[in-house]
């Protein structure tokens, strides 16, 4: 039973549903499932699940940060691969790609201000390399944004924004109050939230427009359920720094 | 071997009780209004519901009773006779007696003489558990007829002196504590009963089983809806681990909790199982006529809903029908007591034909059931 359920997730008034292709229609229903089974199996992520059960603590919080810095840096050089592997027939999608970029390119140094916020030492974060999940998670997405017209990546795209509005919906608030940091321990979380107002929308086009026979589908498919284990498996490595 | 539902029944006990009635009669915590009750029950949008407790707290039916009630009721417009009747299988959150099995007690009550029967303990999902095992003996050809009956008595759970008693709980420490008080402004008592057969009824409509499917994401999902705990984040004992059953209670281990911040689990994972059938070819989104789910179409008004409007399955607004604004939510009997009205209400025109997709999810630890339904006459 679920009434009166969080209203976290109401519809922006004048938000309109968007016609599709059928095969971007089977690709959303697709991308649905992975972004849900992703979403739940986060929850069996160690650090993740005392979010859940209310035993998050500030060491958890700073282990969480020193770990996501990397895949951040690493996230802005696969867009901008990505955008220069599209050739000129693929410019509606290359623009999208580009305009991504520039929004985050820089989004590490949000994570460095809110580690130090969150009372840990800016050495400690800038010195920390990439951990085992992080590795793969990157080789896989330069891996696949260097091909040609890497349209797949559209699946990446999707769990890794999915991701960032979650954080901004469920995590932000539920890490103060389990921690009682302040918000600037947050602020990349939370940005990312108010950052993604219309990505929606813009989703839907680009899915609508590259995705137009089956083999595209499955690409986009496949690409997204090796990102959401890969980026779970880079969550689940955390604890080997703990350790 | 096709089953059908070839006759329905629902028992509501006393009167509908109002909105701002319900205080009235669960009672207020030593003599305080609930600050909450208002923002909880607004949310819920629930109109009328009932109650087998009066204003003094004092239980008016035995969930046995009420359980007995629907399925004499479903008999009473059946064309068969009781003696018929192989199976009677019976769900409920919580039978009058913790041992033995509700069904017992229901079997007893209604006079049916050695029969199988089943007893599925869960929380609203029960229900389908019950449901599909009788549908099953059915199909394997054990059974003719089978009894499946719905019944909760929460209100047993929610009146004041549970909260009374519970002062060393969260509830007591709080000023405020929402995951102990969301749910008793939320569910309310009743009964439902449905008559498997493996024939149509010989007039009227039947409703022909198609399929029953359940997914449970036990494995992953940490509990959101329970009794029996403490809510203490780390404290793992449960109410028999106390030294007394008086300990549990003042710790508030016998409370019933709902983890609100996880409830957004549930719709999440009611829109994957749905995806699922919808992939494996088992439900067809375009032949949905009629659309019943255990909760409303308001808790979907989210992101979630218009992603499956834009990939082509949504189900549209004028397909859903739903009693619990005015029936209450009454956990496990919700499905059985919409069925049995959604068969007789004037709001909703049947034919034959038409197709009934049935959803009850669980947020205990995240269980979501489906059915669907066709309807046919012999």
């Amino acid at each position: 039973m679920v009434d009166g359920a969080q209203e976290t997730e109401e519809l922006a008034a004048g938000d309109e549903v968007p016609i599709m292709n059928p095969n971007a229609q089977v690709c959303l229903q697709h991308l649905l499932r992975v972004w849900l089974g992703f979403e739940r199996d986060l929850s069996t992520v160690p650090l993740l699940r005392r979010l859940d059960l209310g035993t998050y603590t500030i060491e958890d919080h700073l282990c969480l940060l020193r770990n996501l810095r990397q895949q951040v840096i690493e996230g802005s050089r696969w867009i901008t691969r990505t955008a220069s592997s599209f050739d000129r027939h693929h410019a509606e999608i290359r623009s999208t790609v580009i305009s991504h970029a520039v929004d985050e390119h820089r989004d590490y140094e949000l994570l460095e201000k809110d580690y130090v916020a969150s009372g840990g030492q800016l050495e400690d974060i800038l010195g920390m390399e990439r951990n085992v999940g992080s590795e793969a998670l990157h080789g896989f997405l330069m891996y696949r944004a260097s091909r040609n017209n890497p349209v797949d990546l559209l699946g990446a795209m999707w769990i890794i924004e999915g991701l960032g509005e979650k954080m901004a919906r469920s995590w932000a608030e539920r890490i103060h109050e389990l921690t009682g940091l302040g918000e600037d321990s947050t602020r990349f979380m939370t940005y990312h939230g108010h950052n993604d107002g219309d990505h929606m929308q813009r989703f839907y086009r680009t899915l609508d427009e590259v995705c137009v026979d089956e083999r595209t589908t499955k690409a986009i498919v496949k690409t997204a359920r090796v990102v959401a284990r890969l980026y779970r498996l880079q969550l689940e490595e955390l604890n080997h720094d703990i350790e | 071997m096709s089953v059908y539902i070839t006759s329905t029944g629902a028992f509501l006990p006393g009167p509908p009780i109002s909105t701002g009635e319900v205080e009235d009669i669960l009672g207020m915590v030593n003599g305080q209004p609930s600050s909450l009750r208002v923002q909880i029950q607004q949310a819920n949008k629930i109109q009328t519901r009932h109650y087998a407790i009066d204003a003094n707290q004092q239980t008016t039916h035995s969930n046995t009773e009420m359980a007995s009630a629907a399925a004499e009721q479903c008999l009473d417009r059946a064309y068969l006779n009781r003696q018929g009747v192989g199976m009677l299988a019976v769900a409920s959150t919580q039978g009058d007696l913790p041992a033995p099995g509700m069904a017992s007690m229901v079997q007893a009550n209604l006079g049916l003489p050695a029969i199988e029967i089943l007893t599925t303990h869960g929380i609203c999902s029960s229900s389908m558990m019950a449901l599909k095992a009788a549908y099953n003996s059915l199909r394997v050809g054990d059974h003719e007829a089978a009894m499946v009956v719905s019944s909760e008595l929460s209100s047993r759970l929610l009146k004041k002196q549970r909260y009374e008693a519970a002062t060393d709980s969260t509830f007591a420490a709080k000023r405020i504590d929402f995951n102990t008080e969301f749910l008793r402004w939320m569910l309310s008592d009743g009964a439902g009963a449905l008559l498997l057969q493996s024939t149509p009824a010989p007039k009227g409509y039947s409703l022909r089983i198609d399929w029953v499917r359940g997914f449970s994401h036990a494995h992953a999902l940490p509990t959101c809806m329970s009794v029996g705990s403490a809510g203490h984040p780390g404290d793992d004992r449960t109410w028999q681990d106390y030294d007394s059953y008086a300990d549990a209670e003042r710790a508030g281990a016998l409370l019933l909790r709902q983890d609100v911040r996880l409830l957004d689990n549930i719709i999440r994972m009611g829109v994957d199982g749905y995806l699922r059938l919808v992939q494996e070819g088992v439900s067809e989104p375009d032949k949905i006529d009629h659309f019943l789910c255990h909760y409303s179409s308001h808790h979907f008004r989210s992101k979630i809903l218009e992603m499956l409007d834009a990939a082509g399955v949504g189900i549209p607004e004028d397909r859903w029908w739903t009693n619990l604004y005015t029936r209450g939510n009454t956990g496990a009997a919700s499905l059985f007591i919409m069925i049995d009205e959604f068969l007789r209400t004037d709001e909703v025109t049947i034919k034959e034909g038409d197709c009934i997709l049935c959803f009850v999810p669980e947020s205990g630890r995240f269980n979501t059931t489906y059915m669907q339904l066709t309807v046919v006459k012999n």
